[in-house]
């Protein structure tokens, strides 16, 4: 779900930009009032561990491998605005140091796997979850569920900021000059692979590290230290 | 066969350890960097500044010869840097622009790309036919994405990672944020030698790891474990940190001094993209 350099025109990559400005600031803001000074450590460990996570490649069906993007998991431990952030960091990391992701396409790529994702991952888990025990069986299923819809989400959201490009930049002949897909290839392209394949591999790792986590300490999953 | 198929399914020597042996090697190996070279004297503000405008121009341009003639720049200056240039070529090529081309293919085809036919063919009784509009996009791509990796690679590999995640206050990223950034950066490595070690006992306890659903736990474990260990280690390090004098404001070193060559090369890659702008409008 990386999108590299050169996908997106430079104006979509400026208006995601400008659009993660806002959400960057409120994240800093929300962070800043629950973690209090202990928050640098506290992030910069949290954004280590959410680049880890991207680096697990976890056995698939077919004898292949896929890796999760596991921001649902760091907004169920961290928090969603903690998560936010620790994903930012994770990809700007990984697009200055590694050459994963673009550079100009860091604002679509944070809207994509450190806001949509973490948000209505985490939302659809609290859903899910309600009030039930933090020990309890709903919460692994509600973790997984939130993985899984928030990735598919993710993927829907770069399918249309994929498919727009040949309809808003092309040639007077009519040739694209970014991504050459429209919507109707692009979106179903994105969003089937992940209801296939990358969703289940985050549900199988969210699910399962929460499962675990529950064995070892519940107090982790509570939405962070709030 | 069956020790192939082995090999195959052994997914912790194949994936697991490959990866974190990359990211170890990525995040301690500034040999490039270290090494005399023309884009290792420039001061990295001006570095970053400057690959960043060839960024925006080759992402820009809609001409492939124009950001093709970026690229060439991109090598010469590779060279000039004493970075190798099969390895450079490997290293930038091998990935993303490969797979983007895997994905362009399509579209050289007029079922997908309706034009003038450059080439057709009749494989298996289906007609191909090849489209010029369908070509030239395609190109356009594909070079595009080629020039835009070289460019960050270069960059990246040319600049001390310390150096690089500091000028990110250039560009008014909170001092928070960049020290965030920074820290992150160096438990990574710490982060990739604990989860080895784990595989490493893993492997050396049950062998080869073949089963989908074994697997997975293996993976899953590993990962609620490491988060465990980073949230007792989340407290020692702010602990470290108070008995090292921190106040809640954190103060970033950053000792970067400007020479006349920097602000010569800053003005060479301003007129560079200019260039390549003025020429892809007229």
């Amino acid at each position: 779900m990386h999108i590299p350099d050169g996908y997106l025109s430079p104006e979509t990559c400026g208006v995601f930009g400008a659009v993660m400005i806002p959400i960057w600031t409120a994240a800093s803001k929300a962070v800043k009032k629950t973690l209090s000074v202990r928050q640098v450590p506290y992030l910069a460990i949290g954004a280590a561990f959410s680049f880890v996570i991207m680096m697990f490649n976890v056995p698939i069906p077919g004898g292949s491998t896929g890796h999760a993007v596991g921001g649902v998991l760091v907004a169920i431990l961290l928090g969603p605005w903690a998560a936010c952030i620790a994903v930012t960091v994770a990809l700007v990391i990984q697009a200055l140091l590694f050459g994963d992701g673009g550079i100009t396409a860091i604002g679509a790529n944070c809207f994509n796997m450190a806001f949509v994702l973490p948000f209505v991952g985490y939302y659809v888990y609290k859903l899910i979850s309600s009030n039930s025990p933090s020990g309890s069986v709903r919460r692994v299923i509600a973790a997984g569920a939130g993985a899984y819809v928030g990735i598919c989400v993710a993927a829907l959201f770069a399918g249309i900021e994929f498919g727009f490009q040949p309809l808003l930049y092309h040639t007077a002949n009519g040739q694209a000059l970014y991504c050459p897909y429209g919507l109707n290839v692009a979106v179903p392209a994105m969003v089937l692979g992940h209801l296939m394949v990358f969703g289940w591999v985050e549900v199988i790792v969210t699910a399962l590290v929460i499962k675990y986590l529950q064995k070892q300490n519940s107090v982790f999953f509570e939405g962070g230290r709030s | 066969m069956s020790s192939t198929l082995h090999k195959r399914r052994d997914f912790i020597e194949r994936s697991i350890l490959s990866a974190l042996a990359f990211l170890k090697e990525a995040t301690l190996s500034e040999e490039y960097a270290n090494r005399k070279g023309f884009l290792q004297s420039l001061d990295p503000r001006f570095k970053t500044i400057s690959f960043l405008a060839f960024l925006v121009t080759a992402v820009s341009l809609k001409s492939a010869a124009l950001i093709g003639t970026l690229y060439g720049f991109c090598l010469i200056l590779a060279f000039f840097s004493n970075i190798p240039i099969r390895n450079f070529l490997l290293r930038t090529l091998l990935f993303i622009p490969l797979f983007s081309l895997c994905i362009v293919l399509p579209t050289l085809f007029s079922i997908v790309t309706p034009g003038e036919p450059v080439w057709s063919f009749r494989v298996l009784g289906i007609n191909g036919i090849i489209t010029r509009p369908g070509m030239d996009g395609a190109i356009l791509f594909v070079v595009r994405i080629a020039t835009s990796v070289s460019l960050v690679v270069l960059l990246s590999l040319t600049t001390q990672h310390s150096e690089l995640l500091k000028v990110l206050r250039l560009f008014g990223v909170p001092q928070v944020f960049v020290l965030t950034v920074s820290m992150c950066y160096r438990y990574l490595y710490l982060f990739a030698t604990m989860v080895e070690n784990i595989f490493t006992a893993v492997k050396s306890r049950v062998g080869v790891v073949s089963h989908q659903r074994h697997g997975q736990n293996v993976v899953a474990w590993n990962i609620a474990n490491t988060w465990n260990r980073t949230t007792q280690m989340s407290e020692e390090i702010y602990m470290a940190m108070l008995s090292r004098g921190y106040t809640g404001e954190p103060r970033l070193l950053s000792k970067f001094y400007a020479m006349p060559k920097d602000w010569i090369w800053l003005l060479c890659a301003v007129i560079i993209c200019a260039g390549l702008f003025y020429r892809g409008h007229t």
